[in-house]
């Protein structure tokens, strides 16, 4: 191992909190890189328009915020590779970070590989999964045009994404378990796509089964009501926002320690149960779910990371064992 | 041998821009078929791809034969856009 390149940094991501980790590092000449294995800025570059982001007063489409952040940090030399890590694990004093293209060395690694959206797990979902099943409207949305859709879900994204696809969709059907948890502003806004009759919100509706043909591709969505009776919603499309999932998988024979869930566990200088590996954002267990947050969690675990570089840590005692 | 490489895109696709930034980065041309701009050209990528998704990246080879790749997906974009 002598011989390899030990880097001083390798993160695992390429969203808000990696990114602004990034800046943070390679300003103070933290040579950094970052492996993505989706898309450049996370989920935050599929949003359609980020509106509580600060320092824009009009929001923020999503792709711009990320092409922003990718350009802020690689001004100062952060370097994004594209590929996957598929295993993180100590090596004597380093880590070593498995990825789809090989090893690479590093003294410290970033976890911020942040969420994905959740699946239904209802029959038809993988059958029409990019055939009239979908979990990105930015992408695919402009394949609805003039023709109906139904949304799954009631939080931030759902709605915000149910009104993005209005711009396509003749009409549609969001479909809400038990209620909207979406934001008051969001829920504002949902109002008057409901009332110019472009959305209709239906709550208490579980999705059963997502039905469709080799022709046609999707054609309904079966729910149950909370009166357990069967609803049919024609559809030519499906499109899922119901909770997030951690991009965690990767970890799963690692000594990194998660909560139930699957996010990851950490103390206060935000460093997991394997020294000198941190986590900072969605991935981490007690994030807040907000780009703002992870932003601000990647600039304290460049600082954490400097200091456990400069040997100047000070260890705390994790907050995984306070759970146990 | 690749001969060419055709994407179809949409604005707002990030997934799109993904693949762009893998072939630029590989030193790769390709030609770009914004969705959003040729409305007309939907069906052909549906057509093509038998998804109503993009990324829709099409690699003709030399030999004129044609690999489809759905989606963002390095380990298909890789092993059909090298040089051996």
């Amino acid at each position: 191992m002598s011989d390899k390149k030990i880097h001083d940094l390798v993160i695992v991501g390429a969203g808000p909190a990696a990114l602004t980790a990034a800046i943070y590092t390679t300003r103070e000449d933290i040579e950094t890189v970052l492996y993505e294995k989706g898309v450049i800025g996370g989920l935050a570059a599929v949003t359609d328009l980020i509106d509580n982001y600060p320092g824009f007063a009009e929001g923020v489409h999503g792709l711009e915020l990320a092409k922003s952040l990718k350009d802020q940090a690689e001004r100062f030399g952060a370097v994004i590779e594209l590929g996957e890590v598929l295993s993180i694990e100590q090596e004597g004093k380093h880590k070593k970070i498995n990825t789809l293209f090989g090893d690479v060395y590093a003294k410290s690694v970033l976890i911020a590989t942040g969420c994905d959206y959740k699946k239904t797990g209802v029959p038809g979902e993988l059958v029409y999964y990019a055939r009239g099943v979908h979990y990105c409207a930015t992408c695919d949305g402009a394949f609805y045009r003039d023709k109906r859709l139904v949304v799954i879900g009631g939080g931030n994204s759902a709605v915000q994404e149910s009104i993005f696809l209005t711009r396509f969709a003749t009409h549609i059907d969001l479909l809400v378990r038990s209620t909207i948890k979406a934001s008051d502003v969001l829920q504002k806004e949902l109002k008057k796509f409901v009332d110019d009759g472009k959305i209709t919100v239906h709550l208490g509706v579980t999705p059963k089964e997502i039905k469709g043909n080799q022709d046609n591709g999707v054609t309904s969505v079966v729910g149950v009501d909370n009166n357990d009776k069967e609803v049919d919603f024609p559809t030519d499309g499906v499109f899922v926002f119901i909770g997030l999932k951690p991009n965690t998988d990767f970890l799963n024979d690692s000594d990194i320690i998660k909560d139930p869930i699957g996010f990851i566990q950490t103390d206060s200088n935000l460093q997991t149960s394997m020294s000198g590996v941190f986590a900072a954002g969605d991935v981490r267990s007690g994030a807040t779910m907000q780009i703002a947050s992870a932003a601000g969690e990647g600039a304290t675990a460049a600082l954490k990371i400097r200091e456990y570089l400069e040997g100047k840590l000070v260890n705390d005692k994790p907050a995984v064992l306070s759970l146990q | 041998m690749v001969k060419n490489i055709t994407i179809f895109t949409t604005n707002t696709c990030g997934y799109c821009q993904m693949v762009k930034t893998y072939l630029k980065a590989k030193g790769m041309g390709y030609d770009e078929v914004n969705l959003d701009e040729n409305p007309t050209r939907r069906a052909e990528a549906q057509l093509l791809s038998g998804a109503t998704t993009v990324p829709v990246t099409i690699v003709t080879k030399t030999d004129d034969s044609q690999e489809v790749i759905v989606g963002y997906n390095l380990a298909r974009l890789v092993p059909a856009v090298a040089v051996n």
